[in-house]
């Protein structure tokens, strides 16, 4: 019954009108905006990074929240505190590298529990005792384990010299429509130091994080089934976001964008045009049967790029159909080709349409 | 061979007693199986629910009435080591079913972590359906009771919640994993839905704890103690189904006593037949033994018949069990609902142990029953069977030694009834009746001699030859048979007027408590389900309707809350004291005006506890009582107990002042309207109805109704006692036919003598009908006195010890003297079909069988 539950995370907006869009560019403050923005419907905390232990053995993490509204406004009067007008999802991966290997737990709960909040004045996320916050120094900490999974995070994650403003100051179009588009904000480079927990083992780590922080409603344009996105810290210093919105037949929607973020911070608006996407290989989930992109040739010509993208582990597939309703491949990636680095890459809508639910 | 002659002739030559022997071992054990069939369908749903619900929870956070959300965010630590869901259980009339279903609101998005529903195939709710689940009126119903009302995803259909007609939408339905699931009567709804609809906003039955996994369920109790505050509660899901189990226990146990005594009847008759049948055939066990048949044989082929007896008694017992249990079932559900509110019964089913043990006990009667003619056939010497001599054991017995067993028995039953309680259960008052039945049997056989002699002198001087003296003599000559006849009589009568007593004594005490304490005019309650059981609470909204119509100072709404005393559960309840302190209310013990006692209390913030809370507790007027109540505890004086037989887990009253600053105002379970003097009740009834609308599922009863309804709730819940009652009657006429054939059998060749020496037929049959009038009463005259016995035991110690009420002890004194008329004549009319066949007796034939 969960399962089929947990799809009302995706449910589409029965009341659309009454969510508040993402029409211009924000006029963002933070650290206000780190905060959560229960007026829009969708919102998400990611993070995703490279860890490695003192003996050098690498892994990937991605630590989630996602905050979903069921109903907007005001709640009625005599009605209970309990109600799920707005739901939280976290979802938690650690990926053994060298064990090729990737862990994954997940939890749900509607916020007003007294075990799920999410601040509006600046970044405190907190889901039973996962929890993801913002100290006034711009320290992030993440904390979330689950011994089923037998994994764990408690990160410190540094603040970085810049935020990325995503598209256009933070407007960052999915869709052709009024309204498809989110506030999209980024921090690709943040130091991370703490410890995980793998298999019952506590291990100390250092590694570098990517932050994303993204809200808006009813985002997606028409026709459009999943994304791919990645999340690529190069060796040169550069950093590189882009998101293909995927139709059906599997091309690109043209509102398909991305960000290269130049040494000294500056950024580069990178259209559909701007960039490639073509897979190479491909890998077929074992339990879904869903095939999800491999290797992926990405390359920017008027930035010089030209890479390979490879999964650090195959089988990054996560199933979260008890929290968010959806099942989709993220996991680390290495980057090889014109210039070296390594990242995080997400593959969305291979085992399931996501049309109409973000 | 020895089979054949032994067991099978007789049974295909005398049908009739074999038949007779069987249907009173049958009676027995039916009378058992219904009983127990009936309270386990009633109680089933109680106790197995608790842990089906429960699904993977190990522990449960509860306080009295439940615990404020609030303590959801206080577990956070724990949420690494457990899953936390908030659980909203409570009951709900489902006017399409006429019946309650359970409610259970839980928390829709993680639930599947505790209790993995599986969605029924062809309904799995779309996304819109879903949403409704969260945010709108969406609920999940079993597929079983969705086919049963004709109910898609996607209709609507009424709850009635708080006597407020609810509507809510199929969202989806699920498939119960079993059959006869507890699940069948469940609608699953959102935690959030439920709260609002039962008017519980802000709080929750109780938390559950699904631990990860490695986590040791133990130290996550501690831990979930630390941080909880105190008066919070974390047991295992089982304490509480044993909690509510203790509850319905004594009740079960009285039931199954009451029926035990029944199989007692029965096994006094087997007895009796079996030693008939040996007696009877002693000529022909004579010659097996002198042919050389071994005392082995003998005895196996007696046990053989006695075996035959109990297993197919038993077996036919078993099946009218089931019937029985049908018929009683309405009965033993409204005697459970007065102690467990709103349990929906499920279906009588015969689980195979029940069947097995009705078997069992039928086997084992019998086989008790015949141990004596057991002896008697194994001991007989050939000749002197072959001789037609007097058995052995038919020796006239000592009476010094009766009359000492009959002490030693009233005695041991004397002391019995004043020993205490054994975990709550009356089992050494119930001991003390089955002694007192042994008094009865042991004296039956002086009794019969005393009321022979006494019966005989006046007609010995008014008819020198008259066949009461013969009828006399001959029952002297079988009295041992004789007396096991009178006992098995006596026993059923005892039982049928011990029975009755207590009735008799529990009715009118009730109807005197009813008049006096019921005194206001109008009665308002949520709408019944079919089976008369009420269903939740009132909207508080009735109240102000009624406040308004009335005025507040008319007006007494009667709430009721759950709330601990030490760890046991008990009823908290707050009443309008202003207004009972001026129009009055129940009865108080001391015998106080109510009005008195009402307004001390109120003066004083004391409280007025039920007579059962009283007994349990071991307390009484100006002691100090202290509760457990959500956020801590509640302490109160005792200003006075009122007779209650309504709560026999104890019920405690304070004024809805003091209760509603405990208590959230989630409706009251009633609500008594007083009106002023000589108005006219009907029309004001007709104005509150009106003010209510449509909006309520309500009934409204007058005074006179509530009363009469109080009745009938009695009778309705003593329907099994009564049916008992008939069951013991039915009985005894059965061990008077087949004792008399017996004795007839015996006394064939004395009948044969009067005749041939000159007796009438008319004098002949005299004799038979007069030995049957001669047992009939002499178990009537036992049987009443033993009855009133037990019956003084019922009423003054196991009500005590069961339900903690006093009942005033009034026999019924002409249903006694009916009952003991009607089995004197029954036995009479008994007698008869003997005495005919005595009469057609051709002399010669009964003589010349002797040569």
């Amino acid at each position: 019954m969960g399962r089929t539950l947990a799809l009302l995370l995706a449910a589409p907006a029965l009341a659309a009108a009454v969510w508040q869009t993402v029409n211009t560019p924000p006029a963002l403050q933070f650290p206000r905006d780190h905060g959560a923005h229960p007026a829009f419907q969708t919102e998400w905390w990611y993070v995703t990074g490279e860890l490695a232990d003192a003996s050098g053995r690498h892994y990937g993490f991605q630590l989630t929240f996602f905050r979903q509204g069921l109903e907007p406004g005001p709640s009625r009067p005599g009605g209970s505190a309990l109600r799920a007008r707005q739901v939280l999802a976290a979802n938690l991966a650690v990926a053994d590298i060298a064990a090729g290997r990737t862990r994954f737990a997940e939890r749900v709960r509607r916020i007003g529990s007294g075990l799920a909040a999410a601040a509006e004045g600046d970044l405190d996320v907190v889901l039973d005792d996962w929890g993801m916050r913002r100290s006034p120094d711009g320290t992030v900490t993440l904390a979330a384990a689950d011994r089923d999974a037998a994994i764990g995070l408690h990160l410190e994650l540094a603040g970085s010299r810049r935020l990325v403003l995503e598209g256009d100051a933070g407007l960052s179009r999915k869709g052709p429509g009024a309204g498809n588009a989110s506030v999209y904000v980024s921090d690709p480079r943040m130091a991370a130091r703490g410890t995980i927990e793998i298999g019952g083992d506590s291990v100390k780590v250092n590694g570098e994080a990517w932050f994303d922080h993204e809200w808006g409603t009813s985002q997606l344009g028409p026709g459009v089934v999943g994304w791919d996105w990645l999340g690529l810290r190069l060796a040169d210093g550069r950093a590189l976001m882009l998101y293909r919105l995927r139709r059906a037949d599997g091309r690109a929607a043209p509102e398909s964008a991305g960000t290269l973020v130049a040494r000294d911070g500056s950024t580069r608006r990178l259209a559909a045009g701007d960039f490639t996407f073509a897979p190479l290989t491909w890998w077929a989930s074992p339990r879904t049967g869903a095939r999800y992109p491999a290797r992926v040739r990405v390359t920017v010509p008027a930035a010089g790029l030209d890479v390979e993208v490879r999964p650090e582990v195959a089988d990054a597939e996560l199933d979260a159909r008890r929290s968010t309703g959806t099942i989709y491949w993220e996991g680390p990636v290495a980057v090889t080709g014109s210039v070296t680095g390594d990242g995080y890459a997400e593959f969305t809508g291979y085992a399931s349409s996501l049309a109409g639910r973000f | 061979m020895l089979w054949r002659t032994l067991v099978v002739r007789p049974a295909t030559r005398r049908p009739l007693r074999l038949l007779t022997t069987v249907v009173g071992v049958a009676a027995g054990i039916a009378a058992l199986v219904a009983t127990v069939a009936a309270s386990r369908a009633a109680v089933a749903a109680l106790e197995q629910g608790v842990e089906e619900i429960a699904g993977r929870a190990r522990l449960e956070v509860t306080g009295p009435d439940g615990v404020p959300e609030a303590l959801l965010g206080r577990l956070r630590p724990l949420t690494g080591d457990a899953v936390v869901a908030p659980v909203i259980e409570e009951i709900a009339l489902l006017p399409a079913l006429g019946d309650a279903v359970r409610v259970l609101g839980v928390d829709l998005l993680l639930d599947e972590q505790v209790r993995a529903l599986e969605p029924a195939v062809t309904s799995l709710p779309s996304a819109r359906e879903a949403t409704t689940l969260l945010t709108g009126r969406g609920v999940l119903v079993p597929a079983p009771l969705a086919a049963r009302l004709h109910l898609a995803t996607g209709d609507g259909f009424d709850l009635s919640v708080r006597a407020r007609r609810e509507r809510v939408t199929v969202a989806g339905t699920f498939a119960p994993r079993r059959f006869g699931s507890a699940w069948d009567r469940v609608v699953v709804m959102d935690v959030a839905l439920a709260q609002e609809l039962f008017g519980r906003v802000g709080r929750l039955d109780r938390i559950e704890l699904v631990p990860r996994r490695g986590v040791n369920e133990r130290a996550l109790a501690g831990e979930a103690r630390r941080l909880l505050p105190a008066g919070v509660t974390v047991e295992e899901p089982r304490s509480r189904a044993a909690a509510t189990s203790r509850m319905v226990r004594a009740l079960e146990f009285n039931l199954a006593a009451l029926s035990g005594v029944s199989l007692f009847v029965g096994a006094v008759l087997v007895a009796t037949t079996l030693a008939t049948s040996v007696v009877q055939r002693r000529g022909i066990l004579a010659l097996a033994r002198s042919l050389g048949a071994s005392r082995g044989q003998l005895a196996r082929a007696v046990l053989v018949e006695a075996a035959a007896i109990g297993v197919l008694g038993g077996a036919l017992g078993v099946a009218g069990g089931v019937l029985g249990a049908r018929a009683a079932l309405a009965s033993v559900r409204s005697t459970v609902a007065a102690v467990v509110r709103g349990v929906p019964a499920t279906e009588i089913r015969l689980p195979l142990w029940l069947a097995a043990a009705g078997v069992t006990v039928g086997l084992g009667a019998s086989l008790l029953a015949a141990a004596l003619p057991l002896v008697e056939a194994v001991r007989t010497p050939p000749l002197q069977g072959l001789a037609a001599e007097r058995p052995e054991f038919m020796r006239r017995p000592s009476r010094r030694r009766a009359a000492a067993l009959a002490l030693a028995f009233a005695a041991v039953a004397a002391a019995l009834a004043r020993a205490p309680a054994w975990h709550d259960l009356p089992v050494a008052a119930l001991l003390a009746a089955l002694a007192l039945l042994g008094v009865l049997l042991v004296s039956a056989s002086p009794l019969l001699d005393l009321l022979a002699r006494r019966a005989a002198a006046p007609l010995a001087r008014a008819a020198e030859r008259t066949p009461v003296r013969l009828a006399i003599a001959a029952l002297a000559a079988g009295r041992r048979r004789a007396s096991w006849a009178a006992g098995a009589v006596g026993v059923a009568v005892a039982l049928a007027v011990a029975i009755g007593t207590m009735v008799h004594s529990f009715r009118a005490t009730v109807i005197d408590w009813a008049d006096q304490g019921m005194r206001a005019d109008i009665w308002v309650r949520p709408l019944a389900a079919d089976t008369g059981v009420q269903v939740g609470r009132l909207d508080p909204e009735v109240v102000r309707v009624a406040e308004r119509l009335f005025g507040k100072d008319a007006v007494d709404p009667f709430h009721t809350a759950a709330a601990t005393v030490g760890r046991q559960q008990v009823a908290l309840s707050g009443g309008a004291f202003p207004v009972v302190a001026r129009r009055g209310g129940v009865t108080f013990r001391d015998g106080r005006d109510s009005r008195a006692v009402f307004a001390a209390a109120l003066a004083r913030h004391a409280a007025v506890v039920g007579e059962p809370f009283a007994t349990r507790f071991h307390v009484g007027e100006g002691d100090t009582i202290t509760l457990d109540v959500p956020g801590g505890t509640l302490t109160r004086r005792i200003e006075g107990v009122f007779y209650d037989y309504s709560h026999p887990q104890g019920m405690v009253v304070i004024d809805n002042a003091d209760f509603l600053a405990v208590y959230p105002d989630d409706g009251p379970q009633d609500v008594a309207v007083f009106l002023p003097p000589g108005s006219d009740a009907r029309a004001a009834r007709d104005r509150l109805l009106a003010a209510l609308g449509g909006r309520f599922l309500v009934e409204a009863l007058l005074n006179r109704e509530l009363r009469a309804e109080v009745v009938a709730i009695f009778d309705r819940t003593f329907a099994i006692t009564r049916a008992l009652q008939i069951v013991a009657v039915a009985v005894a006429v059965l061990a008077v036919l087949t004792v008399l054939f017996a004795l007839l059998g015996e006394r064939r060749r004395d009948l044969a003598l009067l005749r041939s020496l000159g007796g009438t037929r008319g004098q002949v049959a005299g004799v038979v009908a007069g030995q049957a009038a001669l047992l009939g009463l002499a178990g009537a005259v036992g049987g009443v006195a033993t009855g009133l016995g037990i019956g003084l035991v019922l009423v003054k110690v196991v009500n005590v010890q069961s339900f903690g009420w006093t009942l005033r002890f009034l026999p019924d004194w002409g249903a006694m003297a009916v009952t003991a008329t009607l089995v004197t004549a029954a036995c009479l009319l008994a007698g008869l079909a003997p005495a005919l066949a005595a009469a057609r007796m051709h002399p010669g034939d009964a003589l010349r069988e002797e040569g």
